[in-house]
């Protein structure tokens, strides 16, 4: 696990110092406030479905509430949230049936399809093929690309959330950066005339 | 809460990030950084999920838990009922001496005048007003009692 950063652990310090004068119920609305989007932000970047990622979330956080009396403030909070919701996700992940997932050949046909598909003028160019291609990667690298975007690009807040150091968020970046860039050469769609350089909304 | 990591600026000027060891020149295209933010725009909480956490929670509060906040509920109801009894108690009290002084006052005023429409009845008419009254109050308080107020 890494070490969080002081940075962190001063930013929760009031979140701590509400828990130790026993404000429980403050301390978990300031708690709510900061990290409820984190949270669901993590899950769906874990489990994909948005309903499961919602499930995962609130069991994570009624959990969050049944141990924040045992928090005794050692890692910071944001790691111990963290640590809580990748276990609930885990579970969630392993709770699912065979049928109910997609095999990564199965992800890759669907991007296939996807990008067969020409859009029609005034249509979403850059999303459908992208996000496609997205799903088609090895799992760790597409869930750290997805966080680095849902995250606003913090690489010290992926690493954190995903409970792996820095550098290992960075390789997969890499990893998946220069995958999807092959796929889009494949398929022609790398040329800075085409879409890539589109500034669709 | 936002961290820097040097990429936190604005969307054309980051930098991709580098894998260990990769030399600047290597970095990714801009182009495919701003449409992969484009095409994975972070999701929002759905609407009601706070609400619906909140009632999670507390049908996950423990028995004994929600026991002891219902019994501290109940203490404080039964205090703020005391008090507005011990408030009623003294109004009572007072609007009843109050009453009291403010009718000898005025029969000691209007005795004279009594005295000389009634002559030697007054004494009677005095005890039969004030029995009349009486009888009315009681009424009243009878009625308030009957009809829950």
């Amino acid at each position: 696990m890494p070490i969080a950063p002081a940075v962190q652990i001063s930013e929760d310090q009031d979140i701590a110092e509400l828990l130790r004068a026993g404000a429980r119920h403050r301390a978990f609305d300031l708690l709510l406030r900061r990290y409820e989007g984190k949270v669901f932000r993590l899950c769906c970047a874990l489990l994909r479905e948005p309903a499961q990622a919602e499930d995962a979330a609130q069991e994570s956080l009624v959990r969050i509430w049944r141990a924040l009396d045992s928090y005794d403030g050692r890692a910071a909070l944001s790691t111990w949230i963290y640590a809580i919701t990748r276990n609930r996700c885990l579970s969630a992940l392993e709770r699912r049936r065979p049928s109910e997932s997609l095999s990564e050949p199965q992800i890759a046909a669907e991007a296939e399809a996807a990008l067969a598909q020409v859009p029609m003028e005034g249509e979403d160019e850059i999303g459908e093929p992208l996000r496609a291609l997205v799903d088609a990667l090895p799992e760790r690298s597409r869930r750290v690309l997805t966080l680095y975007y849902f995250e606003e690009r913090s690489i010290e807040e992926v690493a954190r959330m995903l409970g792996c150091p820095e550098g290992t968020v960075k390789t997969h970046l890499y990893r998946a950066r220069a995958a999807l860039s092959e796929q889009l050469r494949q398929h022609g769609l790398d040329h800075p005339s085409h879409w890539l350089e589109s500034e669709h909304a | 809460m936002r961290k820097s990591d040097g990429m936190n600026g604005a969307d054309d000027d980051r930098q991709d990030p580098l894998a260990p060891g990769q030399a600047p020149e290597q970095a990714p295209a801009p182009a495919l950084d701003r449409a992969l933010a484009r095409a994975l725009p972070p999701p929002a909480v759905p609407e009601g999920f706070r609400a619906r956490l909140l009632a999670a929670i507390e049908r996950d509060t423990p028995l004994g838990e929600a026991r002891e906040r219902l019994e501290r509920e109940q203490r404080q109801r039964l205090a703020e009922l005391e008090a507005s009894y011990v408030r009623l108690r003294r109004r009572t009290l007072g609007t009843l001496i109050g009453g009291a002084f403010a009718s000898g006052a005025a029969v000691t005023l209007a005795l004279p005048w009594l005295q000389a429409v009634l002559g030697s009845s007054t004494p009677l008419a005095l005890a039969g007003a004030g029995a009349l009254i009486a009888l009315l109050i009681g009424m009243a308080s009878l009625r308030g009692v009957r009809i829950g107020v």
